[in-house]
C-alpha cells in the first residue's frame, strides 16, 4: 500500500517512534515491514505495540481489526480506520 | 461453619461493606465494585445459565479479559454448580488462526458444555466453537436467556476449577481442582499475612485471571479477607510496567505477586519520570514465583527500587505449580531472598550441591507451606538425603484431582498422596533449590509452553532433517531469565547455502507458529541429538550435553565401534538403573 496521504505519513511516523522507544528495533521502519518476519516482535512485542499503538494515538483496535493486520501498512491503515471513525 | 466452598466464601464475602474489587485501566481511573454487587450479578449469570440449560457439572469456558464480567461469568457458573474452565483471550496483532485452533482444542478437551465470552472475543470464535461444537453454543452474557437461579448444592469434593498447565495445541493438560483444594490453598496463602492493629493487607494484582497466580493466588484469597483486591489487566502492565507500581503505591498494598520476567521489566522499560511520587514501603511481600529466578533480577530490582521506599525482604522467592493449585513453598516471610553457589561440576556431573564460593547460583524457593511436604527422590522413587538432586516431590491438601478425564497421564503424576512435579532439585537447611526440569516444558514469562510445538514449526525447513530437533528452555547463569534454544540436525546433503540460511529461518517460522523468539539456534551433524532406544528425543538430555559442552557429533562407525556398540546396549538396562538421572556423556 502507498503512503500518500499527510495523515498516513504522520501515523507511520509515530508507530516508528513506538516500535524504537519500545521494542529495541534500530532499523527503519517502513509500510512494507511484516510485523513478525521483519520486525521480529514475539508475542509479548507485538502486545506491546497494540498497547502502545493505541495510548499514541487515544484509539482503541479491534480484535477483528487486528486479526488481519500483518504489516506496518496494515497498522495504519487500522489506526487511520479509528481515527476517522 | 469454616467455609468449604469457593461458593461458600462468596455468600460470607463483603461483611465490610466497602470490600470488593477495584479495576484500574490503562489511564489509571479505578472503578470499584463491592461483594454484594458482585455477587448479585452472579446470581443473575447462574440464573441465565441455568435457563440455558447449563447443569451440574457442565465445563463452562471462560474467555474473557480482566474485568467485572469475568467475575460475574465465574462466580455465575459455580453458583450453578458448574465448573469454570477460564481461557485465554486472543492475544494482540495476528496470528489470530494458530489462537482459533489452540482455543477450539482447549474447548474439545474439557467438552465444554457452552462458551462464555467477551463480546469482543465472542465474534472472533467461530472457527473454534464450530470445531468443538459446544452444545449451548458460545454466547456473551447480554445474549443469554433470562432465567431465575436456583443456586445448587455443591460439596468440597466438586471440581471447582479446570485451568491449563500448559496451553497448547500438541498436549493441552486440563489440571481439575475441586473447591477443597482450593479452599485449602486459599487458606493456607491468608495465613501467611494476619492482619493486625498495625498492618491491614491488600493486594494489586496484573496477572491473568486464566493463571494460577492471578487466580487462585489473588482474587479466590481476597473473598475471606474483608478488603478489596486492586485488578490491572496483563496487557496494560506488558506495555507499562510502571502502572504496576503506581498502582500498588496508590492505594497503599501490602501484597503483591509476579513472575521473574515481570521483575526484569520493570528494571529495564521503566523510567524514572514515571515514578514520581511512586512509594513502595508499603509493599510487604513481593511473591516470584512460576517460572525460574534470576538472582541478577532480585538484585537488580532491590537496587533499583529501594530509592522507592522498597524495603530489603519484600522480595519473595515461592515455588508451585497449577498441579497443586498453586503454592507449594514459600521463603520465609519478611528475610532477605537467599541464594546459594555450588560447585559446577559436581552439581552438573554427581547431582551433588556442594557449597563452592565461585560456583553456580541458585536462588532458595523457601519451605513448604503448612501442611505440606517435599520429597527429594531418585527416579525410582527412593528418597534422597538433603545436597543431591533428584525429583521434586510435593503433598499437601491442595494437589489436583487429576487431568482431567485422563486417568493415565493423572496415575503418572499423582502417586499415593504425591505429585511427581517434574522439577529437579535439592534441598539445603531445609529449603529448596531448583536445578533444572525433568519434564518436557519449555517455561518462558511465567508460561509454559510444549517443545513439541516449537520444533513443529521447522519440522519442514529446508536443510534440516525431519523429526530431528530439540527445543528446551533454560536458566543461564547470569540471564535473566529463561531463554529459549533450538538443537537441531541438519541434513547430510544440505547445502552451504541452505545451512547459512537456517538460523534465521528456524527463527522466522518459531515467531510465526508459536510468538516465541528463539534466544539460540544450534546447527548439529546428522546423529547427534540424544535418543531412546526406541528412537525418541530426549530433549532433558540434550539440554544437558549442551549446557555441559558435551552435545558432539556421533564417531564415525567402525567394525570394532560396532561391536562395541551392541556390547553397550546389552549393558544399557543395568546402566540404566544406576545412571538414568546423570547419565554420562557417552564418546
Amino acid at each position: 500500500m502507498p503512503i500518500a496521504s499527510q495523515d498516513e505519513a504522520s501515523i507511520l511516523s509515530g508507530i516508528a517512534e513506538v516500535v524504537r522507544e519500545h521494542l529495541d528495533w534500530r532499523g527503519p521502519v517502513t509500510p512494507e515491514m511484516r510485523l513478525v518476519e521483519d520486525l521480529n516482535l514475539d508475542s509479548i512485542r507485538l502486545l506491546t505495540l497494540a498497547v502502545e499503538v493505541e495510548n499514541r494515538f487515544r484509539v482503541l483496535l479491534d480484535e477483528e481489526d487486528e486479526a488481519r493486520i500483518e504489516t506496518v501498512a496494515d497498522l495504519i491503515r487500522a489506526v487511520e480506520a479509528k481515527l476517522a471513525g | 461453619m469454616p467455609a468449604e466452598t469457593i461458593n461458600d466464601l462468596l455468600a460470607r464475602a463483603g461483611r465490610d461493606p466497602r470490600a470488593g474489587l477495584r479495576f484500574v485501566d490503562r489511564d489509571e481511573r479505578a472503578f470499584h465494585l463491592g461483594w454484594a454487587e458482585i455477587r448479585e450479578r452472579a446470581l443473575a449469570a447462574c440464573g441465565q445459565l441455568q435457563a440455558l440449560g447449563a447443569a451440574p457439572g457442565d465445563r463452562v469456558a471462560l474467555i474473557f479479559p480482566t474485568g467485572p464480567d469475568f467475575f460475574t461469568a465465574f462466580f455465575g457458573t459455580l453458583l450453578a454448580g458448574a465448573i469454570p474452565v477460564p481461557l485465554y483471550p486472543p492475544l494482540r496483532l495476528g496470528r489470530l488462526g494458530e489462537y482459533l485452533r489452540r482455543t477450539g482444542r482447549m474447548l474439545a478437551r474439557v467438552g465444554a458444555a457452552v462458551v462464555l465470552a467477551d463480546r469482543r472475543v465472542a465474534r472472533l470464535l467461530g472457527e473454534s466453537v464450530a470445531e468443538a461444537r459446544p452444545p449451548l453454543g458460545c454466547r456473551t452474557l447480554d445474549e443469554l436467556p433470562a432465567g431465575r437461579a436456583h443456586p445448587a448444592a455443591v460439596t468440597p469434593a466438586d471440581l471447582a476449577l479446570v485451568q491449563f498447565s500448559s496451553g497448547t495445541t500438541v498436549d493441552p493438560k486440563p489440571v481439575a481442582l475441586s473447591h477443597r483444594a482450593i479452599l485449602a490453598q486459599a487458606t493456607a496463602l491468608n495465613n501467611l499475612w494476619p492482619d493486625s492493629a498495625e498492618r491491614k493487607h491488600t493486594g494489586v494484582s496484573w496477572l491473568p485471571l486464566y493463571h494460577d497466580m492471578g487466580l487462585i493466588g489473588c482474587a479466590l484469597p481476597v473473598l475471606a479477607r474483608d478488603t478489596t483486591l486492586t485488578l490491572l489487566a496483563p496487557e496494560h502492565f506488558v506495555a507499562r510496567p510502571a502502572l504496576w507500581l503506581r498502582t500498588l503505591s496508590r492505594y497503599r498494598a501490602t501484597l503483591s505477586p509476579a513472575p521473574n520476567f515481570a521483575y526484569a521489566l520493570c528494571v529495564s522499560r521503566i523510567a524514572e519520570s514515571d515514578l514520581a511520587g511512586v512509594d513502595l514501603s508499603s509493599w510487604f511481600t513481593a511473591m516470584n514465583g512460576a517460572e525460574a529466578i534470576a538472582p541478577s533480577v532480585l538484585r537488580a530490582f532491590e537496587e533499583r527500587f529501594s530509592p522507592y521506599g522498597l524495603k530489603r525482604g519484600v522480595l519473595t522467592p515461592v515455588y508451585g505449580l497449577s498441579e497443586a493449585a498453586l503454592a507449594i513453598t514459600f521463603s520465609d516471610l519478611g528475610r532477605p531472598y537467599r541464594t546459594g553457589r555450588f560447585d559446577r561440576e559436581r552439581l552438573a556431573r554427581q547431582g551433588v550441591a556442594v557449597p563452592a564460593e565461585t560456583g553456580r547460583e541458585i536462588v532458595a524457593v523457601g519451605r513448604p507451606l503448612p501442611g505440606f511436604a517435599l520429597r527429594i527422590a531418585d527416579p525410582f522413587g527412593r528418597p534422597l538425603p538433603e545436597g543431591q538432586v533428584g525429583r521434586v516431590w510435593a503433598s499437601g491438601p491442595s494437589l489436583m484431582d487429576g487431568y482431567l478425564d485422563d486417568p493415565q497421564a493423572t496415575g503418572r503424576v499423582l502417586q499415593n498422596g504425591w505429585l511427581d512435579t517434574g522439577d529437579l532439585g535439592f534441598l539445603d537447611s531445609g529449603e529448596l533449590f531448583l536445578t533444572g526440569r525433568a519434564k518436557d516444558v519449555v517455561i518462558l514469562r511465567g508460561r509454559n509452553h510444549s517443545p513439541e510445538e516449537i520444533e513443529r514449526a521447522v519440522e519442514t525447513l529446508p536443510g534440516l532433517r525431519p523429526g530431528s530437533a530439540v527445543a528446551a528452555s533454560w536458566l543461564p547463569e547470569e540471564g535473566q531469565g529463561e531463554v529459549l534454544g533450538l538443537f537441531a540436525e541438519r541434513r547430510r546433503e544440505a547445502s552451504a547455502g541452505e545451512l547459512a540460511a537456517l538460523p534465521e529461518a528456524c527463527r522466522t517460522a518459531v515467531l510465526g507458529a508459536t510468538g516465541l523468539a528463539l534466544d539460540e539456534v544450534v546447527l548439529l551433524a546428522p546423529g547427534t541429538l540424544p535418543r531412546t532406544s526406541s528412537g525418541k528425543l530426549r530433549r532433558g538430555e540434550t539440554l544437558r550435553l549442551h549446557l555441559a559442552g558435551a552435545l558432539l557429533p556421533p564417531p564415525p562407525a567402525t567394525p570394532l565401534r560396532l561391536v562395541r556398540a551392541v556390547a553397550r546396549s546389552q549393558l544399557a538396562y543395568a546402566r540404566s538403573r544406576i545412571e538414568r538421572l546423570w547419565g554420562r556423556a557417552d564418546g
